[in-house]
């Protein structure tokens, strides 16, 4: 008894522990945020609201990021949803390469995307543009990336990787029982999708469409990119630009338009929450299935061949226009041997700054994320085979923290920590380091959740009834089955938070520069060319790691 | 040396009461069928015995000593225990051989004598031939007999078998049967054992508890359970049942107007033959 007393102790002091840095660091901030938005030195006042919201930027800027960031909601989902089912259910023809090709677009800067779009839509030079008008022999170019569409396509095309990742996830987790027991009532393959697969998948549908609209609601580089040009303004740019104004007023208006967003935030979480609650249909038993898998019969090659160009739009071109660019001389013209240089390259792998801001973000990645999965592993320890009490607290908190915009984070962030509550460390990699977990700590969370409810609690219990104790039966049967998601959720922290922008934007010092920070300023004010070496050398390392994990996993590493 | 002490065990979910008021001794070396309706308890009593469960309320006693009560608990595995679960419980990424073996491997156990053991023990259920395969790559019986052969490696002195057959074919059914019966006779083993399946119930047991809804309905042996059913429960659960007197003589029952049906079981001289009406089994004491 005194075993368990100091047993149930240990699970709330590890509840307790993770709470405590979300509570300090993310929930405290918010707070003093919205504080800040509604009083200022003589106390309420919604001063700050009208002064903002009578500035018809302001509206244009929240109409925007609205229309965007559901737009690429709707999108991306309903491109997700069957790309995920083709390639977890079915007899697609390389099934595994498409897997790994949309997967690795979410290991890659979204920002990357604008790059590559950029170069490719330009109304006037765009690279696609005139190839599309002399096929086609039309008057003019056909597309113009600068417009609010453009946006969409981009935000598009690099967020749906998010909510591939969560439902694939789902859809392999389903029993394939439940369907072929759909098919045997006399269902169509098409009727059973409909009916059994996509119901099922809802829980996973409705999260995956969530995380794409916080993603592109907050994302700061693409419309940065793609806007500027253009003069469309979203909320995320608008409140950078306050943050750059530098006045104290300029900080309020930051601030006040931050709870806006966070607002439009908190409202689509709640909706879709209260819509299909947190019920998650968990399908698992202590028996081995062998996956099942639809033929597709005389679709399969039409099927294979439209997923083919949907790869080669959305990921080949973009990726390999970037890759080109890093070797091209003048922009203008196209690569061609005199026109080839590999100046740019010499630049990435010599300059002292570039290989500075490197470290910086490589230490900090690996830092939140070594520290986000250690999170990770407990807390899905607590939710999937503990009744302790109050752990849906941090995972709460952990939801709410991915859910609220980075720039929001970040500006909670500068205004708490540095200083005027004992804590000061700003300007420093651990301010960095925190609002990577704050963000990213999720999709590590749900990836060990996810991995630790298909292992059936009967399969430790057998552990156990042969003899072992509950660390040996961690040690054989829980660690070899979720050791690939481990490592999966590893990445999944470690490389938003290896290229992230929008929250480094904010709280970068010339000490602290990340490699995010450093593409942008090299893609906005210095050269193209020199920004796309960088992404070009990350996309390499993807490829690498990727390549290595798997042949270390024997396979079985796949996020 | 295994006997297990149930006292006044009632176990809550919530506030369904699941099992209510159990107590009963079952003796070392006695074979015990827990036989009910889908849903009456069955699976959580022998949860409870394992200690993946603790009773609400009441003692379990294994030999002497209090393995569970509101003070004490031994977790499940100090309880040197063998357990085939309802639902396999394979893992999944090791090999049979490894499932097979991991109760020796926990207990220190020589790797030379490991390997005769399990290779042993997988003759007995029939997967010699599958020793390297994975889980995945068996089918439900195959995988379920893994479940079995994990559970006896161990020569454990107590055994909980979760419808330890119910995926397999009649024959190998019978073959399982016997293993069973010839390894809990060899090595006195005491065995509780849950099974929707008559048949299995009545030929293996000695004594066997009816049992619904949480509420004990009958504890006896198999054959004055079939002659007094104890209640209109037990009457119509077991079903409509005919005895008919006969002889055993060379694989053959012979009755008294001449008529035979052949018979393969262990048994010799006069016996006892039960039919159910409602099927067309038959079971002889
Ligand atoms: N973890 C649980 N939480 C709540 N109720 C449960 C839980 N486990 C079992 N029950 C309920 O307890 C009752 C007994 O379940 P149990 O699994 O012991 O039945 P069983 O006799 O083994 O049935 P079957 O023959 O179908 O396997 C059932 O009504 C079941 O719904
Ligand atoms: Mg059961």
């Amino acid at each position: 008894m005194q075993n368990l007393k100091y047993y149930f102790n240990f699970k709330a002091v590890l509840i307790f522990i993770i709470a405590a840095f979300l509570l300090l660091f993310n929930v405290f901030p918010i707070c003093y945020l919205i504080f800040r938005s509604f009083f200022n030195d003589s106390g309420f006042t919604l001063e700050a609201f009208k002064r903002i919201y009578t500035y018809s930027l302001n509206w244009t800027a929240l109409r925007n990021t609205l229309i965007t960031a559901t737009l690429s909601m709707i999108f991306g989902v309903m491109i997700a949803f069957p790309l995920a089912w083709l390639v977890g259910r079915t007899d697609l023809y390389g099934k595994k390469f498409f897997r790994t090709l949309f997967v690795m677009t979410y290991m890659v800067p979204p920002y990357v995307g604008a790059m590559a779009w950029l170069r490719l839509l330009n109304p006037r030079v765009g690279t696609l543009n005139v190839f599309l008008k002399n096929l086609l022999s039309l008057p003019d170019n056909p597309f113009n990336i600068y417009t609010l569409g453009g946006l969409v396509w981009v935000l598009t095309t690099f967020y749906y990787p998010y909510a591939f990742i969560t439902i694939s996830r789902a859809m392999e987790k389903m029993d394939p029982s439940l369907e072929e027991a759909s098919k045997i009532s006399g269902a169509s393959p098409l009727k059973t999708v409909l009916t059994v697969t996509f119901p099922i998948m809802l829980p996973s549908i409705v999260a995956a469409g969530l995380l794409v609209f916080i993603s592109a609601a907050s994302c700061y580089g693409i419309p940065s990119i793609i806007g500027a040009p253009g003069q469309i303004d979203t909320v995320t740019t608008r409140i950078i630009d306050y943050v750059y104004v530098g006045s104290a007023e300029g900080l309020t208006d930051a601030t006040t338009l931050a709870v806006s967003l966070m607002l439009i935030a908190n409202i689509v979480l709640y909706i879709s929450t209260f819509i299909c609650g947190k019920k998650q249909y968990i399908t698992v038993s202590g028996k081995s299935t062998r996956p099942n898998i639809v033929e597709l019969g005389k679709w399969r090659i039409p099927i294979t061949i439209l997923v083919s160009l949907f790869a080669l739009i959305v990921v080949i071109i973009p990726f390999a226009t970037v890759a080109i660019t890093s070797f091209t001389k003048n922009l203008g013209k196209p690569l061609s041997l005199s026109n080839f240089t590999t100046r740019y390259w010499n630049i990435l792998l010599t300059r002292k700054t570039i290989f500075d801001s490197a470290m910086n973000s490589l230490i900090s990645a690996s830092l939140a994320a070594t520290f986000g999965i250690i999170i990770s592993c407990v807390m899905a320890w607590l939710l999937t085979r503990t009744k302790a009490r109050g752990r849906q607290i941090p995972d709460f908190l952990i939801t709410l923290g991915s859910g609220t915009p980075s720039v929001v984070i970040a500006l909670a962030l500068i205004m708490t920590m540095s200083g005027r509550f004992g804590i000061n460390i700003y300007n420093t990699l651990s301010i960095m380091i925190i609002a990577y977990m704050i963000k990213y700590l999720l999709m590590g969370m749900r990836t060990i959740v996810s991995a630790m409810n298909q292992i059936h609690p009967s399969l430790e219990e057998a552990a156990l009834i042969s003899g072992a104790k509950w660390q040996r039966s961690f040690r054989d049967v829980v660690l070899p089955l979720i050791a690939p998601s481990v490592v999966a959720g590893w990445f999944l922290i470690f490389m938003p938070s290896f290229y992230e922008l929008t929250m480094s934007t904010l709280l970068y010092s010339t000490d602290t520069k990340t490699i995010g920070y450093e593409l942008f300023t090299y893609q906005t004010y210095h050269s193209q060319q020199t920004a796309s070496a960088i992404a070009t050398g990350i996309l390499v390392l993807v490829i690498v790691v990727n390549w290595i994990l798997n042949k270390l996993t024997k396979g079985e590493f796949s996020i | 040396m295994s006997s297990i002490t149930l006292k006044n065990i009632t176990k809550f979910y919530g506030d369904v009461e699941v099992i209510k008021n159990f107590s009963q001794v079952i003796a070392d070396h006695e074979f015990v069928t827990l036989l009910g309706p889908s849903g009456c308890g069955k699976t959580t009593l022998l949860r409870m015995i394992a200690g993946f469960e603790k009773p609400t309320t009441g003692e379990i006693m294994i030999d002497d000593v209090v393995v569970s009560d509101s003070e004490n608990f031994i977790p499940p595995n100090e309880r040197k225990i063998g357990m085939v679960f309802q639902s396999y419980a394979v893992w999944p990424h090791m090999n049979v051989f490894d499932n097979v073996a991991y109760p020796l491997k926990i207990n220190h156990v020589k790797k030379s004598e490991i390997k005769e053991r399990v290779e042993t023990i997988l003759d007995a259920v029939h997967l010699l031939p599958y020793i390297n395969r994975m889980p995945n790559e068996l089918s439900g019986g195959q995988q379920q007999r893994v479940a079995l052969g994990r559970a006896l490696v161990s020569n454990p002195k107590l055994l909980l078998l979760d419808e330890p057959l119910s995926n397999l074919d009649a024959k190998l059914r019978e073959s399982m049967r016997y293993e069973i019966k010839e390894m809990q006779k060899k090595f006195g083993i005491t065995v509780v054992y849950v099974t929707h399946d008559q048949t299995e119930a009545m030929t293996m047991s000695d004594r066997v508890i009816i049992f619904n809804k949480g509420v004990i309905q009958q504890i006896d042996t198999p054959i004055n359970i079939y002659k007094n059913p104890a209640n209109e429960f037990v009457r119509d659960f077991i079903g409509r049942i005919n005895f008919i007197n006969g002889t055993v003589n060379d694989g053959k029952i012979i009755f008294s107007d001449n008529q035979f049906i052949t018979y393969s079981g262990n048994k010799s001289g006069d016996v006892l033959v039960a039919i159910r009406t409602d099927s067309d089994g038959y079971i002889v004491f």
